[in-house]
């Protein structure tokens, strides 16, 4: 997998590196912009409030 | 496909998933804290600005032929309805630390407990008759209430609206734990507080244990003193 990329980039080892560690950020980006925000609320942190139930004012989280 | 690249994709895998896994976990431990920082002191500046500005000071209002600060009856002013998603006052609690300072926004939908505490919309407004109650999170998202179970009766909960000091003490020996579906600890003369008049109470509410869901922790308090924001700061907050 990794190989195959590395394979694929153009230029020298030099380049090839910078272009891999510019991926590298860029994934980081979208899972810490996009992706983590998503999942996050999954985890059980957000529950603080009393269950006010359907139909209520506010909504639990 | 030999077993070589097999074995060499299933390892690459592995290690993406841990990456991502060690990842993750910074973003919830740290960057939702980064995030939730920048925009309670966002809130906060929100609110200063809007203070500073657009509201209108207890000496104008009474010119306008509003309420003055203080009611005939020694009672603060029923305030505006509150704007759903925004801030409108400030809660220090000095036993969570000197500079303990949050933003209380409208509503305890997830994006709003992102940037403050956030008051259950359905309950009384601030210094009224009822209970004002108020969500915040245990862990993430700043740890705003992360020192939760050291509060003790007695306890300053301290609130600005721009107007108006409110000073609550916290009624409860410790925190009282509860099940999430337990909606009685917000009613107006919340059950198993130990009020059994109706008064103006507040009440918190946060996540228990620290990292899991099962449980509610809840303190009750109820109101001490108000003075106009005129007048300085309230005794709880001098040191």
């Amino acid at each position: 997998m990794y190989g195959w990329i590395w394979r694929h980039l153009p230029g020298n080892a030099w380049l090839k590196a910078l272009l891999s560690l510019v991926l590298a950020l860029g994934v980081v980006y979208l899972l810490f912009q996009y992706v983590f925000p998503w999942a996050e609320p999954l985890l059980p942190f957000n529950d603080v409030t009393v269950d006010e139930g359907l139909g209520a004012v506010s909504g639990t989280v | 496909m030999s077993v070589r690249v097999i074995v060499r994709t299933f390892s690459e895998l592995c290690i993406t998933f841990g990456a991502l896994i060690v990842l993750f976990v910074t973003y919830v431990l740290y960057w939702t804290g980064v995030k939730a920082d920048a925009a309670m002191d966002g809130q906060l500046d929100q609110l200063e600005d809007r203070w500073a500005n657009g509201a209108m000071t207890s000496a104008e209002l009474e010119a306008a032929g509003g309420s003055s600060d203080v009611t005939e009856d020694g009672n603060p002013p029923p305030p505006e309805p509150y704007e759903d998603g925004k801030p409108f006052a400030v809660m220090y609690i000095p036993r969570l630390g000197d500079n303990w300072t949050k933003p209380v926004l409208e509503n305890t939908k997830t994006g709003t407990l992102k940037k403050g505490l956030g008051h259950y919309a359905s309950t009384a407004q601030l210094g009224q008759k009822g209970n004002f109650a108020v969500a915040g999170h245990r862990r993430t998202y700043g740890d705003p209430f992360k020192d939760f179970p050291k509060l003790r009766k007695g306890d300053a909960v301290v609130l600005n609206d721009g107007r108006t000091w409110f000073t609550y003490r916290i009624e409860n020996k410790k925190p009282y734990k509860t099940l999430p579906s337990d909606i009685a600890v917000i009613d107006p003369v919340p059950r198993k507080s130990g009020f059994t008049d109706s008064g103006r109470y507040l009440t918190l509410t946060t996540c228990e244990p620290e990292w899991g869901h099962s449980h509610r922790l809840i303190v009750w308090a109820y109101l001490d003193s108000t003075q106009p924001v005129d007048d300085g700061k309230p005794e709880a907050l001098r040191r």
